[in-house]
């Protein structure tokens, strides 16, 4: 029981910052299906963060590590701009752009691993190693029977992980900024009227998604393979979309659907070890979240309330 | 001595083909009701957009409180305390009065050093301004949930949150029973009496008489003349009014129905949300019949008709065609046994607006000879058809039926769908909202077909949210509240008040 | 009118080539090469130029054979996305249905004796089968429940993933190379080695039928009922509905016609181009296609001449990169940066629309209207209102509204 839960909770978190980082995309009323990209970009600039410090500087790992999350969120800020500018002011289809810019990040990434592998660390690997994340358990927590399974084991990122959603929960929903990116999301017109430019606004938010998706990919090459490498790219941005479709594009919600997919998973590997299976057969395991997300959205899709004017160029021109 | 607070020196503007403004000079008085008046078309809507920046004039200036002013934005413009009420809501429909009203102007408070909404004091605020001007509104309620004329008020309320000292209302009547007008005149007039100048763009005459001190009158973008409305007859107003204008009015023949060509019988229709929309309605529209659905905007009427031409499923009830039951049939067969359909949304439904002119004319027969033969498509021949269409119809577009139909005008998108669902032959046709947002011209065209068609013996349901319009064309009105069938009677023997009384659900 | 607007879509194409050619070249300035020398042993290694020395038996012909064997997948999967955004489908999951499809086919057919009369067509039909369920599979959940096709195609692209790298990795694997053990060469679709004038080369036997599909798809969106609807409900779904047209059925077969031409692809890529299957890794054609069919303004015609282009860059590069130094990735990074001009494609099209429309308002207006629009303070356009007083959600718009997003 207990390994489901700390696996689990290690893969739901940083499904939920990028999740989050959708929500505040598309609640804004931009379509973000780039987070794929965002999460991997991020995760290149942070891993490249932590072997420059590590290896150019003599400096503490553990200084890199936190550095790391900072580049991770500075990175996807900065590769978000792309899809802002793209859907914002180049008008274009932001369901493209966002896999344009998925596209982008996967060539891009690892042309620029390998060059700079080449260059600097005499190796064409299209890797960056990063040290494995130390662990840690809350004291007394940790012991109480099942739910102290929660405390267990946790990666730092975690706890910096609560503590953001908290934030970003208290941004969307009780905050100025929030009240004026949702309703982006569902009447640009009346915020145009109001005297606010959706386009910042819509910049803002976009620029959030990507930070947020980026420190979500730093998390997982953090805890999954302890390297940035293609493989970062399995998907999880589009777990997150998933997660927040089933969350209605509500911030709570899409908690609980994060949870529910790193359960699954870890639940199906640790049937495998439990059954002895063969390691071949960890590739079934791994369909579990996957497949679990068609078979929930075929029961969530058609009560889904997406934001009005999700999808729709903005043009102050109509009116 | 009255204070100018607003004057206009020069003002033109034009867009591609029109000029919308020409050269029109005048001054607005600190304090007044100044009513600016014209037909559709007229410039009137213009100007105002001119005065709350949302263009820039191409020439000319604006002096406000005696000095040269740029309004270059919205925001501008209320910084200027200036605030406008647009004919299209700008609100945000899941969010409550109070957010709508406090948003891009939240008042904060500060929670250990994060800024978060202050919504106790926005509240509070809110309900002051509520009571002041006695609006009834529930600050907390959602706008989904309120009617169109508290919308209003809430829109109202924007302005004076804002402390807006002049406020514009575009069209403010539109889409209220009369009833409702007569109690936003009365706000109007309060607001007057505490000090705001008001700027109120309409086209009706009666209105003006009503609250307004002075009034100007556009025609074709020119300003024609400032009127002192108390010392001015009505009848002086409206000749200067018209002009040399299109008379709106339309000749009818009294009808001469026919036998009964839809019955619809206690129809009940839900929306995707499962809320019941159309409840048990029951109706008849004859041949030879314009039958005019009147109602305040949201009650079931657009719901009515999609579910009459088989886009959206029916609960319970039935629908009925010439005698022949279609309640479960396909749009497609409806529309091939008859049944043509003008929707409201002209450019999301009525129109692909990426297909040319001619495939828009055969998006609703491609299917079947001549445009067809077998699965290939007749583009030659439909091309010809269309171009004749085109010509019958006076359809202008630059570059003839390959045209894509996105760079039409309003008026002519809608003549194209008139055509094309005229031409269909079909039995009924039904109207809804056929001249929203068209120049006088194309309104009179539209208004003209569709006498036409009663007069050729077709039955045409009209669904409208302009009672003028209902008025005009109806030889029976009923009317719609909350999904059901509140009244029906002889165009003849309702008047407009009693008419207003049932939109609202006061009568029943 | 129309032939104009073909132009204009060449237009924004070529200079959404060339602007990426010029980054790319700046980045390529920047690892401190030069530009020319990379570009022109790119298409050496694609078999445009001739290289300065072949090894025995081969020469430019042979290149250039093998780079129309390697545009064939491509092409088959730029019809795919092609069709499906003509019917307003985003199908990003070429890749995973191309898998699916080569890995049946190659299980079915490819380890059977049977020759190769009976054999290649056979791969064909798997491929078309394999492809074309998939991709209806596609097209039903999102008909019938609204899930968005991006988001479902992803996680099948997954599913597939796993599922058949399982299935490799227990049953079918070769010790040796770790990859899928090697089909009977009865069943491939490319013939290796094959003599023309004397120098020994590959041959695609799809070649032409990728060409031809492209024309079918071409002449199926222009000429027929079926293109007619699936045109309409790409361009407005409920318009569509409007119009009597039935949306789901639409939805279904046209995911299913793109699925179709992706198993094509599969089948082309993975019996073609390969012989074997390399387990728990998707093709890159099934992504690069996206940026074929988007440069090709999801023409049928133009994907043949942007597929070239585009498998000119992947094709060559590996040449390139052996004798430039400079890594394959940049051939990969140009194509990311061709998408991202092309996906700018609309923000051109747009400024030149918005030329043409103020042209034809004037044209209109002077053509004699006499009465101007509405003072153009937008009243006629009740669309982009939004107005709260408007029937809030009728069915079909609600499923029209999310046609558009995940």
């Amino acid at each position: 029981m207990n390994p489901i839960i700390i696996d689990g909770l290690s893969f739901a978190l940083p499904l939920l910052i990028i999740a989050i980082g959708g929500i505040f995309s598309e609640r804004s009323g931009v379509t973000n299906l780039a987070l794929e990209g965002l999460l991997g970009f991020g995760a290149f600039t942070g891993g490249l963060c932590f072997v420059l410090i590590t290896q150019i500087l003599p400096m503490d790992s553990a200084v890199a590590f936190y550095l790391s999350f900072l580049a991770a969120a500075l990175g996807g800020c900065a590769f978000s701009l792309i899809h802002a500018l793209l859907c914002i002011k180049l008008r274009a289809n932001q369901v493209i752009s966002g896999v344009v810019i998925n596209i982008a990040a996967v060539a891009l990434t690892g042309f620029l691993t390998v060059q700079i592998n080449t260059l600097a660390f005499a190796g064409a690997s299209n890797k960056f190693l990063l040290t494995t994340a130390p662990r840690f358990s809350v004291p007394f927590l940790c012991d109480i029977p099942v739910l102290g399974a929660f405390f267990t084991k946790l990666y730092p990122f975690q706890p910096l992980i609560v503590v953001l959603a908290v934030i970003c929960w208290f941004l969307l929903y009780r905050s100025r900024i929030g009240l004026r990116i949702r309703a982006c999301g569902s009447n640009p017109q009346a915020v145009d009227a109001a005297g606010l430019s959706v386009g910042r606004i819509r910049l803002f938010a976009v620029a959030a998604s990507g930070a947020l998706a980026g420190l979500g990919g730093i998390c997982f090459a953090y805890s999954i393979s302890a390297n940035v490498s293609p493989s970062i790219y399995f998907g999880g941005g589009f777990l997150a979309i998933a997660a927040m479709i089933f969350g209605n594009w509500k911030l709570v919600p899409t908690l609980l659907a994060c949870l529910v997919f790193g359960f699954a998973r870890s639940a199906a590997s640790q049937l495998v070890l439990l059954l002895k299976m063969d390691s071949s057969v960890t590739d079934l395991a791994m369909i579990v979240p996957y497949a679990l997300v068609l078979v929930l959205l075929v029961f969530f899709s058609r009560n889904t309330r997406a934001p009005k004017a999700l999808g729709e160029v903005y043009d102050k021109g109509q009116r | 001595m009255p204070q100018a607070i607003i004057e206009l020196r020069h003002i033109s503007k034009s867009f591609p083909g029109i000029l919308a403004n020409d050269d029109i000079s005048l001054t607005i008085n600190q304090g007044e009701i100044f009513a600016i008046l014209g037909e559709n078309g007229a410039g009137k809507s213009t100007l105002a957009s001119i005065l709350f920046g949302m263009y820039s004039p191409d020439a000319g200036e604006i002096w406000l409180r005696g000095k040269k002013t740029n309004i270059t934005s919205p925001a501008r413009a209320v910084e200027l305390d200036i605030g406008m009420v647009h004919q299209h809501f700008k609100l945000i429909s899941e969010y409550s009065v109070t957010e709508n009203i406090i948003l891009g102007d939240e008042p904060l408070r500060r929670l250990a050093g994060i800024a978060g909404l202050d919504r106790k004091a926005a509240g509070t605020r809110i309900q002051e301004l509520i009571d002041c001007y006695q609006f009834d509104l529930a600050p907390d309620a959602l706008i989904e949930d309120i009617g169109v004329s508290s919308q209003q008020r809430v829109e109202i309320l924007k302005m004076l949150y804002r402390s807006a000292e002049i406020l514009i209302f575009d069209e403010p009547t539109a889409m209220l029973t009369p009833q409702e007008t007569e109690r936003l005149l009365a706000i109007i007039r309060r607001l007057r009496d505490n000090g705001k100048t008001i700027i109120l763009i309409t086209h009706k005459l009666e209105e003006i008489k009503l609250v307004a001190d002075r009034c100007a009158i556009l025609n074709h973008g020119r300003l024609i003349e400032v009127f002192d409305v108390a010392s001015t007859s009505t009848q002086t107003m409206a000749n200067r009014m018209v002009g040399y204008e299109l008379n709106l009015n339309i000749k009818k023949t009294p009808p001469n129905f026919g036998r009964p060509v839809l019955e619809v019988s206690d129809l009940t229709v839900y929306d995707a949300l499962k809320v019941k929309r159309v409840d048990a309605v029951s109706l008849k529209v004859h041949a030879g019949e314009v039958f005019a659905l009147a109602g305040v905007a949201g009650n079931g009427q657009m719901e009515l008709a999609d579910a009459i031409a088989g886009l959206m499923d029916v609960h319970s009830g039935s629908i009925r065609l010439k005698g022949e039951e279609i309640t479960k049939t396909t749009a497609r067969r409806r529309a091939c046994a008859g049944i043509a359909y003008i929707p409201e949304d002209r450019q999301q439904v009525g129109l692909i607006l990426d297909f040319t002119v001619s495939e828009n004319l055969m998006s609703k027969s491609y299917f079947r000879p001549p445009y067809c033969k077998g699965p290939f498509l007749q583009t030659k021949a439909a091309a010809r058809l269309a171009e004749d269409i085109c010509q019958r119809y006076d359809i202008r577009s630059a570059q003839g039926v390959a045209t894509l139909v996105r760079s039409l005008s309003g008026g002519n998108q809608q003549k194209l769908i008139v055509a094309r669902e005229i031409e269909a032959q079909g039995d009924l046709v039904i109207f809804v909202q056929p001249t929203r947002g068209l120049d006088i011209g194309a309104t009179l065209g539209i208004r003209q077909r569709i006498i036409a068609e009663r007069d050729k013996g077709r039955a045409v349901l009209l669904i409208s949210l302009e009672l003028e319009e209902v008025k005009a064309l109806a030889d029976t009105i009923g009317v719609i509240y909350n999904g059901r069938i509140a009244h029906t009677a002889p165009a003849s023997e309702v008047g407009m008040k009693e008419l207003g009384e049932y939109m609202l659900g006061v009568r029943k | 009118m129309k032939a104009s607007r073909r132009l204009e879509g060449l237009l924004v194409a070529g200079v959404a080539v060339l602007l990426a050619l010029l980054v790319i070249s700046v980045i390529i300035l920047a690892v401190g090469k030069n530009p020319l020398l990379v570009f022109s042993s790119l298409l050496q290694g694609a078999g445009w130029l001739p290289k300065p020395k072949y090894a025995g038996g081969r020469g430019v012909l042979t290149d250039f054979m093998g780079l129309l064997d390697a545009m064939t997948p491509m092409l088959f999967a730029a019809l795919a996305v092609a069709i499906a955004f003509r019917a307003g489908l985003f199908n990003i999951g070429v890749a995973g249905q191309m898998l699916a499809a080569g890995f049946l086919a190659t299980v079915i057919v490819g380890y059977s004796p049977l020759t190769a009369v009976l054999a290649k067509p056979l791969v064909l039909l798997v491929g078309l089968a394999v492809g074309g369920a998939l991709g209806a599979f596609v097209g039903f959940l999102k008909a019938r429940f609204n899930i968005h096709e991006v988001v479902s195609t992803i996680m099948l692209n997954y599913i597939v993933l796993y599922i058949t790298s399982f299935f490799i990795k227990s049953y079918y694997i070769d010790p040796v190379s770790r990859q899928s053990r090697a089909i009977s060469s009865e069943a491939r679709l490319t013939l290796m080695n094959v003599d023309l004038g004397g120098l020994s080369s590959r041959l695609p036997l799809c070649f032409l039928l990728a060409v031809a599909l492209a024309v079918l798809f071409y002449l199926l969106l222009a000429r027929t009922r079926l293109g007619f609807e699936i045109r309409a409900v790409g361009k407005s779904r409920k318009a569509a509905q409007y119009s009597g047209i039935n949306a789901r059925r639409t939805i279904v077969l046209s995911m299913a016609l793109s699925g179709c031409s992706a198993g094509l692809a599969g089948v082309t890529y993975y019996l073609g181009c390969f012989n074997s299957i390399l387990p728990a890794e998707l093709s890159n054609i099934g992504f690069d296609s996206i940026a074929v069919a988007l440069l090709a303004n999801s023409n049928p015609l133009g994907s043949i001449l942007s597929s070239l282009l585009i498998t000119t860059l992947t094709y060559g590069s590996n040449y390139m990169s052996s004798t430039a130094g400079i890594s394959e990735y940049i051939a990969s990074l140009m194509i990311g940066v061709v998408l991202l001009f092309s996906a700018c494609g609309g923000f051109f099209q747009y400024l030149l629309g918005r030329r043409r429309k103020a042209l034809e308002l004037d044209k209109e207006a002077t053509g004699g209207a006499g009465i101007g629009t509405g003072g153009s303070s937008g009243s006629s356009n009740p669309g982009a209102g939004a107005g709260t007083g408007d029937s809030p959600g009728s069915e079909y718009d609600q499923d029209a509204k999310a046609a558009g997003q995940p």
